[in-house]
């Protein structure tokens, strides 16, 4: 009997002892300590893992919108010489492409009528963009003209949207680019009407082409200077981060680079207006914020350290 | 068996023969042999992956995850189903129970993933199967070294996809090779969205009509004269040239040509994951994955010929360079465990002269170690177990026992052939030397085996690193005692001499020596028995109470000599902000003195493998030659080194680890630390709140590190709600709309182009500055249906939100991970704290609850299973005593050694200042047969000696004396066996070095207390029986 009771406190024992294995045991704490004291990070370090700074400063925020366009022929700068009376073409002095000036010779027209030869000049100085007179035919007074344009200014008529009409006025500059040159204009004409199909509206800016660089019916896009602000602070987009929902931007004092909250004003596809939060001469981080936003939330991590 | 005897010692050279091809056989396995670092843990798992065009992680779980996942329920041999939905890539981890063949589950996967993918939305990406491999199957990693410098980034990683992976995937045992870094080529057509609306057309119709003009076809054959043409007609683009000139629309005969309205240029694919090297910039980089079942030396061995052969045909100055493979480890591993074998053997065999005092038993003692090794390996062969640190680490462990059978054998033949006067038949003197000891000697070593029962239990991971060494003990220790029982009376029959010695006095001194010290002392203690106990109980007192001073944990981290440095972003980085910041974290490592190069992966790659976001990256850190480490560094301190440099870099959390380990650990849990616990319930902000919480309440537990909360949030995204309002009045749908999107602003594939085997993408979408910023794609414009233009801004609403970085599921549940590192302090008393702090602390809400894992779990499971087996293995030990000394009291006393092992092993733990871990576990189950043994050899000598009619008491001492030769020397050489375990240092020996520890230490007190305290309550147990 004693024997059976031997063996079972021994099979319990053993099998106790392997299977047991958890047992608390606790020490001195000191694990994190060291890194505690490391926490706050020197500005060299951050500049190492491109942090870069710059001082609050004042400047001006422009906003602009980029709009497509067509370049026309100013309408007031077209001239159409047709023939007044029916006739046989005698002779064509002009043609296409070719410039001409007020009062040019263009053609001669034997009239059907008088069967006297009569002739047609330019009523304009401009280039002729397009004719119909052969010698020989029959010139008809409804059918056959010199179209001559004076290209040394024209039209682009802009497409505005409903949604950003509110925001184009007259006088409004744009800025085209053509051939790596870029022009500036005003805006003289908002269409009062909308066009019922692409449902835009049109912006006319007259723009200046002595050289002819802008041909009518080209396709050009033009960006709208809605509006340049002075503000008082501007700083780069870079340095707006988002901290616990809210914007911020790294602002130095000392303690280091702290954030604080900031109120955006006007802003553009790079710059904003900051209306409070910051003032001028501070100096605070100007890219690479995300860097102190995320060693932020991990020092919040990490800060636990010893409970004992 | 006194006719087996006679009929082997007659037919000795039969015997001799079988047992030569035996030897012959084992050479031939051994040679055959897959060799591994360690035994593959990886679970049984199918990985499905979809990858998607830029969808949200709530998209990839609602539209991919989840059909996927339900199509996966309720396999055969499921074990559960994990899933990951990320930015574009939704993962499915199907794990399998342990045993299932993995080509048949991957048919099952097959056959399911076809349902799938019809519940998949069309364009949303195709389900597809992950390599055939295992969490050690990342073989081997490269990168690309261009030292002309003349090459861009997508050149060379035009020349990876389409030169080097091509070649590698041709060598056989490599099941893919993945590429990451640089750029993949492809066909850029950028839209300029203010041409499309001066020439009135739609993005689509560009789509529509690069789609339309990029064909080859085939059009049957016509007869000529007999002969047979095939016609065909060719129209694929070959290059930019020709899909600039693709006409979009032609105006009264004017053609619009596509370059009109976009640019059409070369470039680089979108991409998840980018490579780094040494601070200095990009690489191109691939990762070779073995194929499942292949032998990995075998494998990186014709994987670096090959590479050898492609060097030859890459451009000049273009060349691959290895940074990782397995290959070192593999070599690293084997070197330890054959060391420790050798050096074993070594001392063993001194062991054998010195007690043995003369060369011919020596020599009959010693072969049963070659023997029965070469008898493991062809078991070896046969189940199909590898040569790893842990099949060949079990047979460094058991070294010492293979010979201890066969030792009281030759020792029992040697003693009867010397003291014999009589001259009888050599082989009656033998025959009779061979029985007086074979059947302690065979039930001893069959008790051996049978302690290792247990270890065959063992499933899961525990299961797959301990059963090869369970197995390899086992068969060497069936080999050693085939050895023992029909070779080694054989080998004394040919080798032994039949002394005239009437001197029976032991003419080796140190037997002598022995002898005068040990006879007073056993005949003291058997006199004063009291004083036995008393001895016996006080060791026993110590045992218990250091025992509760001993920590636990599951296996002690395995040096695989790597070091791989995880780091974690802000979940919201960048990639070129993440680049950026891995680049200078670089630049600080290569100022380690010991650090030759850093290699890191950021993000993810050609799916197959890797699944992290762009926020993390892991540093593949490249160290100097040993022998060039600053004089006494070793890892650890190279470990601190990189911590303490590493330590004040803003934003970013460091993590060590090693390659296969991570590769591992991420598999079973998927998470890379010691600790894991989940976090289930539905709701993410929720999960999220109560994560962070508990996290908390971790990292106040002391010897928490690296805690981390899963970052399943943090993702900025620019949500755009299409208003149902304006699009009615409009008249434009919502796919509309979305496509608009879609394609301006992520890029839609709109067909190939061929260069000879390579292809490359056709992307079209917006020209980067109509679409890089939410105000450039608040401005495209939708043209509706009666011609009206339409900024985006007007049909959609768009708000700026933090969304999910990832989703993660398990058995169709969302959870997240709190995970960490435990340092300082055993993994099982931090659980156990940690548990009950967080059912005091944190509440949480209907439904949600917590689960523990990492290798803690391992480690529970460990032990559950043991609770059952080992009293099982005690209860048949006992019965195989029983039977053999047919006495409960005999059998009692025999097991009263196991206690008295267990203090030794436990003492031998503490002063080391080891855990208690599943090897060290393994080392008391070895403790447990070889303290058997001893006692066994023992009492069978007294029971024979009262049989013949000796007194009790006198029989007590005149055995322990007859035996404290076999005995001693069967521990020392089991002890000195394990010696060169016990102090390797070379890879994978922090592992065995627990196990030889506690049956080193065991082995010290349990021989004491078998050679004093067993005979002293030998008397005692035996008068006890007769009064039973």
């Amino acid at each position: 009997m004693k024997s059976t009771i031997i063996s079972i406190v021994l099979t319990a024992f053993i099998t106790f002892f392997i299977t047991k294995s958890l047992v608390v045991k606790p020490d001195e704490c000191n694990t994190n300590q060291t890194q505690e004291e490391h926490n706050e990070i020197s500005p060299e370090t951050l500049q190492e893992f491109g942090v870069e700074y710059s001082i609050v400063s004042g400047g001006i925020l422009t906003q602009t919108i980029e709009l497509p366009g067509e370049i026309q022929v100013d309408p007031n700068r077209l001239a159409h010489i047709t023939p007044r009376f029916d006739g046989i073409v005698k002779e064509v002095y002009k043609f296409i492409g070719q410039p001409v000036k007020t009062g040019d010779l263009l053609a001669i027209i034997e009239s059907n009528e008088s069967l006297s030869a009569y002739e047609l000049r330019s009523s304009i100085d401009g280039v002729i963009i397009d004719m119909h007179f052969t010698k020989g035919e029959t010139a008809r007074i409804s059918e056959n003209y010199f179209e001559i344009a004076d290209l040394s200014e024209v039209w682009v008529n802009l497409s505005v949207y409903q949604k950003n009409l509110s925001e184009i006025n007259n006088n409004q500059t744009v800025m085209f680019s053509m051939n790596s040159q870029s022009v500036e204009g005003q805006i003289s004409f908002i269409s009062p009407t909308i066009d019922e199909h692409t449902r835009t509206a049109i912006a006319r800016v007259i723009l200046e082409n002595t050289n002819g660089n802008f041909r009518p019916g080209q396709f050009i896009s033009g960006n709208v200077i809605l509006s340049q602000l002075k503000c008082d602070i501007v700083i780069p987009k870079s340095a707006i981060e988002t901290v616990s929902g809210l914007t911020a931007v790294f602002r130095e004092d000392e303690h280091g680079f702290e954030p604080v909250y900031v109120k955006i004003g006007k802003q553009n596809h790079d710059s904003v207006e900051v209306l409070s939060g910051l003032t001028l001469g501070q100096r605070y981080v100007s890219k690479g914020g995300f860097v102190l936003k995320t060693q932020m939330s991990k020092s919040s991590l990490t800060e636990a350290g010893c409970a004992h | 068996m006194k006719k087996f005897t006679e009929f082997v010692l007659s037919n000795r050279m039969l015997i001799s023969t079988m047992s030569l091809m035996v030897i012959v056989a084992g050479y031939i396995s051994f040679k055959q042999l897959p060799i591994d670092a360690f035994p593959d843990v990886s679970p049984n798992l199918v990985q499905v992956f979809t990858t998607t065009e830029g969808l949200a992680p709530e998209e990839v779980e609602k539209y991919i995850t989840y059909p996927v996942e339900v199509a996966m329920n309720g396999l055969p041999n499921l074990e559960k189903i994990r899933s990951v939905s990320n930015f574009g890539l939704s993962i499915v981890n199907i794990y399998f129970e342990d045993g299932t063949d993995i080509y048949f589950a991957r048919q099952l996967v097959n056959e399911r993933i076809q349902e799938a993918r019809e519940q998949i939305p069309e364009g949303f990406g195709e389900p597809e199967m992950g390599p055939i491999s295992t969490g050690m199957g990342l073989i081997l990693f490269y990168y690309l070294d261009d030292e002309s410098g003349q090459y861009s980034l997508e050149e060379l990683r035009t020349i990876q996809d389409w030169v080097v992976k091509f070649h590698l995937q041709t060598v056989p045992g490599v099941t893919e090779v993945l590429g990451i870094g640089g750029y993949e080529k492809q066909y850029q057509v950028n839209i300029n969205p203010m041409a499309l609306l001066q020439y009135d057309i739609s993005i689509q119709d560009v789509i529509e009509k690069i789609k339309s003009n990029n064909l080859n076809v085939g059009a049957q054959f016509i007869e000529k004269n007999s002969e047979e043409f095939i016609v065909r007609s060719v129209g694929l683009a070959s290059g930019t040239e020709d899909i600039e000139n693709i006409i979009l629309k032609s105006e009264s005969g004017t053609p619009v040509l596509l370059k009109q309205v976009a640019n059409v240029e070369i470039g680089g694919a979108i991409r998840r994951g980018i490579q780094t090297r040494d601070g200095i910039g990009e690489v191109i980089s691939g990762m070779v994955v073995k194929l499942y079942g292949t032998n990995s030396s075998t494998v990186i061995g014709q994987v670096e010929t090959k590479m050898e052969e492609i060097n030859n045909i890459l451009p000049k100055g273009i060349k691959i360079v290895p940074y990782y493979e397995q290959k070192t480890l593999v070599t690293a591993c084997v070197k330890t465990v054959s060391n420790a074998l050798l050096q074993g053997i070594l001392l063993v065999v001194v062991v054998l002269v010195i007690f043995m005092g003369s060369i011919r038993p020596s020599i009959v003692v010693a072969l049963s170690i070659p023997f029965s090794v070469l008898f493991a390996m062809i078991g070896m062969n046969y189940f199909n177990i590898s040569a790893n640190l842990m099949s060949f680490g079990g047979l460094a462990i058991a070294i010492g026992m293979l010979v201890d059978g066969s030792i009281v054998v030759v020792e029992n033949i040697e003693r009867v052939l010397k003291s014999t006067n009589v001259r009888t038949s050599k082989f009656k003197q033998i025959s009779k030397a061979f029985l007086e000891v074979i059947q302690p000697v065979s039930l001893s070593i069959i008790i051996i085996i049978v302690v290792f029962l247990p270890l065959f239990t063992l499933e899961g991971v525990e299961g797959k690193t301990f059963r090869p060494l369970a197995y390899t003990i086992a068969i060497a220790m069936l080999g050693s005692l085939i050895y023992a029982m029909i070779i080694a009376p054989v080998l004394s029959s040919y080798l032994l001499k039949y002394k005239q010695n009437k001197n029976v006095e032991e003419n080796n001194f140190i037997v002598r020596a022995l002898n005068r010290f040990y006879q007073p002392v056993i005949t003291y203690f058997v006199n004063n028995r009291a004083y036995a106990l008393s001895l016996a109980g006080i060791l026993i007192a110590i045992g218990m109470f250091i025992f509760p001073r001993l920590g636990s944990e599951f296996t002690p981290k395995l040096n695989e000599g790597a070091i791989v440095v995880r780091v974690s972003m802000a979940p919201s980085i960048s990639l070129s902000e993440s680049k950026n910041m891995t680049l200078a974290i670089e630049k600080r490592l290569m100022k380690i003195q010991e650090i030759t190069s850093v290699v890191t992966r950021i993000g993810r790659g050609e799916v197959g493998a890797h699944a992290d976001p762009v926020n993390s990256a892991e540093i593949y850190v490249l160290l100097v030659d040993k022998s060039e480490w600053r004089s006494d560094a070793n890892q650890e301190d190279i470990e601190n080194t990189i911590r303490e440099t590493l330590e004040d870099v803003p934003g970013v959390l460091i993590n060590l680890t090693q390659p296969i380990t991570m590769n591992v650990d991420e598999l079973l849990e998927g998470i890379k630390a010691e600790l894991a616990i989940k976090l289930f319930g539905d709701d993410l902000e929720q999960l999220k709140a109560k994560a962070d919480e508990i996290a908390d309440v971790i990292r106040e537990i002391e010897g928490a590190d690296d805690v981390q909360v899963d970052q399943i949030s943090g993702t900025p995204q620019l949500l755009m709600t299409v208003d149902r309002k304006a699009i009615a009045r409009y008249g434009i749908n919502i796919s509309d709309v979305q496509e608009i999107i879609h394609s301006a602003v992520g890029g839609e594939t709109v067909g190939e182009i061929f260069e000879g085997n390579r292809r490359f993408d056709i992307v079209v979408r917006f020209q980067e500055n109509y679409r890089d910023n939410a105000e450039a794609i608040s401005n495209i414009v939708i043209q509706s249906e009666d011609g009206a233009y339409i900024p985006l801004s007007e049909l959609v609403q768009m708000t700026e939100i933090i969304g999910p970085r990832q989703i993660t599921r398990e058995n169709n549940q969302r959870f997240i991970t709190v995970q960490c590192n435990v340092s300082g302090i055993d993994i099982g008393s931090f659980v156990e704290e940690g548990q009950i702090k967080i059912t005091e602390k944190v509440k949480l809400p209907f439904g949600y609850f917590v689960s523990w894992g990492g290798q803690f779990r391992l480690q529970q499971e460990a032990n559950k299973r043991l609770a059952i087996v080992v009293p099982i293995t005690l209860i048949i030990i006992f019965l195989l005593l029983f039977s053999s000394f047919n006495s409960l009291s005999n059998s009692l006393l025999i097991l009263l050694n196991i206690p008295l092992a267990l203090v030794g092993g436990i003492v031998a733990l503490w002063l080391t200042g080891q855990n208690l871990s599943v090897p060290s576990s393994v080392g008391f189950i070895a403790l447990f047969g070889i303290a058997l043994e001893n006692g066994m050899v023992l009492l069978s000598v007294m029971n024979q000696l009262v049989k013949a009619g000796t007194s009790l008491k006198d029989a007590s001492i005149l055995g322990a004396k007859l035996r404290v030769r076999p005995v001693l020397m069967t521990a020392l050489t089991t002890a000195l066996g394990l010696l060169p375990l016990l102090f390797a240092t070379g890879t994978g020996s922090e592992v065995q070095r627990p196990l030889a520890t506690v049956v080193v230490g065991g082995l010290v007190t349990s021989t004491i207390l078998t050679l004093l305290v067993i005979p002293a309550l030998y008397e005692w147990f035996s008068k006890r029986k007769i009064g039973f």
